[in-house]
């Protein structure tokens, strides 16, 4: 005799109430909770304990990104999803670097895709095991940044060799230029991070870290850029799951806190395979996808076949 | 004696023939650079209107951007519930099947007790209170379903969002007067709302919109340079606030003239800045992000109608631009924008 599994419970932040009755109709063999006013968002979703949070990003009393990033502390648990009509960058890039979201949506919204992309988040949030932080105790993170590798892609020389005088003396840094080089060196070293730019010369790298992301998710990706928009970002956070995004110059600090959370994450995914579900990404969406350049498929094949040795996956 | 005449005037006569000579030349020196003053205006000319077409392209694109989100909410819930009332009503379907099922099982017995005989008619009994029980079942289920009231519920909400969709669109074609270029009358209040609409996307989230309108006479305008004024206007002030803050807009007729104010509470203008805000390519902001025109754009179509703008500032405090036109503005000649 099996138990069915109770109803997953989805909360609904929006300050335009006919949205929140929209998608509790939608989503309505879930058991749902709403409200128009974000500033009790962390607590009912702490109070219900909910699975999957949906949350609009411009609202009067507080923006989205700040709901979720106070979600994301204070329940952990939940998976994020941001609902928007209008995507700025800076929202795009707070959701990322601050609120962490599982998915961001564009409105007006496709039923189907939504439904389903709740019914996934939901199972993961139940099942998959929690990280509560990234960032390591000191001793254990020594230890992390003298074993996992860290890949930097890029092919300005200058900006090269600014990351260098950042990275070099505190992790195993690696340089390419290239996809190429790059897949040759997760070969042959264990890596953990991947620091890099969208584009290397004029090949698009999106589809290098969609693919790395989709098939080892426990990897953690730090995008690099100088020419942001947010269509590519949007769909490097819901196809590449990625980890940070940062824009050029890149500034000491921030690119330091960065990799060492970004090390922290995988070192705690590498001890804890489970819980990389969370950052599972979603398949490519052929018709969306604005990456012209599709991955060519013996690149396709060595990333698929990278070892999990040197990965630190522990497939059985 | 008539040798020295003869000589006299034809140095005289040489004299004027290259005095002549002279002039000509002169004169075929001041033509080419007239002509290259004529092409020199015309390349100017040239120039200013694709200048001004570019700011009207960038006016439009700041449009589209705030146009697609206002849209994309009411979209949002317009678009799922027309689909959700779809499955809601096959989900209504199933229940009145069910009930046409239990009805059907009701009806069978009757038919047979017509022909029955004691024994099986003791087993009809039981078969017709098990019948009535799923009837009422059934129909307690079709009564109690909450789903004919959800989709009414959601068809009201779809048909609230398609008013607030057609009244978007109608508001554009209002801003844009994209059906009638030209002069026209003019209700200023309307161009202020539709300018607002347009901006909504910088205003919403921090800057609240104090409207103190009253009731205006028509204007004799270029409505399509009046709504660009207005967003403009609208824009700067959005822009000076950092933060949160206050736009107030007022507007009222006095003496045959329209008054209009824009006031914010945003960083003000410093006075070495000030006389030159609407001197055209002047700009404050970093490259890129202003053409430096938006203003000079602004003073060049009130100036066009025949009108003034004033400006009053304190740093740090914040700026009102009041615009002033002749309501029958007929002498105008409105500015080539």
């Amino acid at each position: 005799m099996t138990d069915t599994p109770a109803p997953l419970r989805i909360l609904m932040v929006d300050d335009e109430s006919r949205i929140l009755r929209a998608l509790k109709a939608l989503l309505r063999e879930y058991t749902t909770f709403s409200t128009t006013n974000p500033l009790e968002a962390a607590a009912l979703a702490k109070q219900h304990d909910v699975d999957v949070v949906i949350c609009d990003q411009r609202m009067p009393e507080k923006v989205g990104v700040d709901v979720l990033r106070e979600i994301k502390e204070t329940h952990p648990r939940a998976l994020r999803i941001l609902l928007t009509g209008y995507s700025d960058l800076k929202a795009v890039l707070g959701s990322v670097n601050e609120g962490e979201v599982f998915r961001f949506v564009n409105k007006p919204w496709n039923n189907t895709e939504l439904r389903d992309l709740v019914a996934s988040a939901g199972q993961i949030a139940r099942e998959a095991p929690v990280i509560a932080r990234d960032v390591l105790p000191q001793a254990e993170h020594d230890r992390a940044r003298t074993q996992v590798g860290v890949l930097v892609i890029e092919d300005d020389t200058a900006v090269q060799q600014r990351l260098r005088e950042i990275l070099q003396p505190y992790y195993k840094v690696n340089f390419a230029n290239n996809a190429e080089r790059a897949l040759q060196i997760m070969e042959q070293n264990e890596t953990g991070v991947v620091i890099s730019e969208t584009e290397a010369g004029r090949s698009d790298l999106t589809a290098l870290l969609k693919a790395l992301k989709l098939h080892h998710p426990h990897i953690a990706t730090v995008v690099v850029t100088e020419r942001a928009n947010a269509a590519t970002a949007i769909e490097l956070i819901n196809e590449g799951q990625v980890y940070r995004m940062l824009i050029k110059p890149v500034r000491m600090g921030t690119c330091r806190l960065s990799v060492d959370s970004a090390i922290g994450r995988y070192w705690q995914l590498k001890q804890n395979p489970q819980a990389a579900r969370r950052f599972v990404a979603a398949a490519p969406n052929a018709e969306s996808s604005t990456s012209a350049l599709r991955l060519p498929a013996a690149l396709l094949n060595r990333i698929r076949s990278l070892p999990g040795r040197l990965l630190g996956t522990m497939r059985a | 004696m008539l040798t020295i005449i003869l000589v006299l005037l034809l140095a005289v006569c040489a004299g004027l023939g290259y005095e002549l000579m002279r002039t000509r030349r002169q004169m075929l020196v001041l033509r080419a650079g007239h002509a290259e003053s004529e092409d020199e205006l015309k390349r100017l000319q040239a120039s200013q209107s694709q200048v001004i077409h570019t700011t009207k392209l960038a006016s439009l694109g700041q449009m589209v951007a705030g146009v697609a989100h206002e849209i994309n909410t009411p979209l949002g819930f317009v678009k799922s519930n027309v689909e959700v009332v779809g499955d809601l009503l096959d989900d209504y379907r199933k229940l009145v099947k069910q009930y046409d099922a239990a009805v059907q099982i009701c009806l069978q017995p009757v038919d047979l007790i017509f022909n029955a005989d004691k024994a099986s008619l003791d087993k009809l009994v039981k078969h017709v209170e098990e019948a009535r029980r799923k009837l009422f079942e059934a129909r307690a289920a079709v009564e109690k379903s909450p789903l004919l009231k959800d989709a009414k519920e959601l068809l009201g909400d779809a048909s609230e969002g398609l008013a607030q969709l057609s009244s978007l669109v109608l508001n554009l074609k209002g801003f844009s007067r994209v059906d009638r270029d030209g002069m026209d009358t003019m209700d200023l209040n309307e161009g202020i709302e539709s300018a607002l609409m347009i901006a909504q996307h910088q205003l919403r989230d921090r800057v609240k919109v104090v409207k103190q309108l009253q009731a205006l006479p028509k204007v004799r305008c270029m409505p399509s340079q009046m709504n660009q004024v207005f967003l403009n206007l609208i824009t700067n002030a959005a822009q000076a606030i950092d933060g949160d803050g206050t736009l107030t807009i007022a507007s009222k007729a006095e003496g045959g003239q329209v008054q209009l104010d824009f006031t914010d509470t945003g960083c003000g203008i410093p006075d070495d800045v000030l006389p030159k805000i609407f001197d055209p390519f002047f700009t404050t902001k970093p490259v890129g992000e202003g053409t430096g025109l938006g203003l000079s754009i602004v003073h060049k179509i009130v100036k066009g109608h025949g009108g003034t703008i004033k400006v009053r500032t304190t740093p740090r405090k914040g700026t009102t631009f009041s615009v002033s036109l002749p309501v029958n503005g007929s002498g105008a000649t409105a500015a080539d924008a």
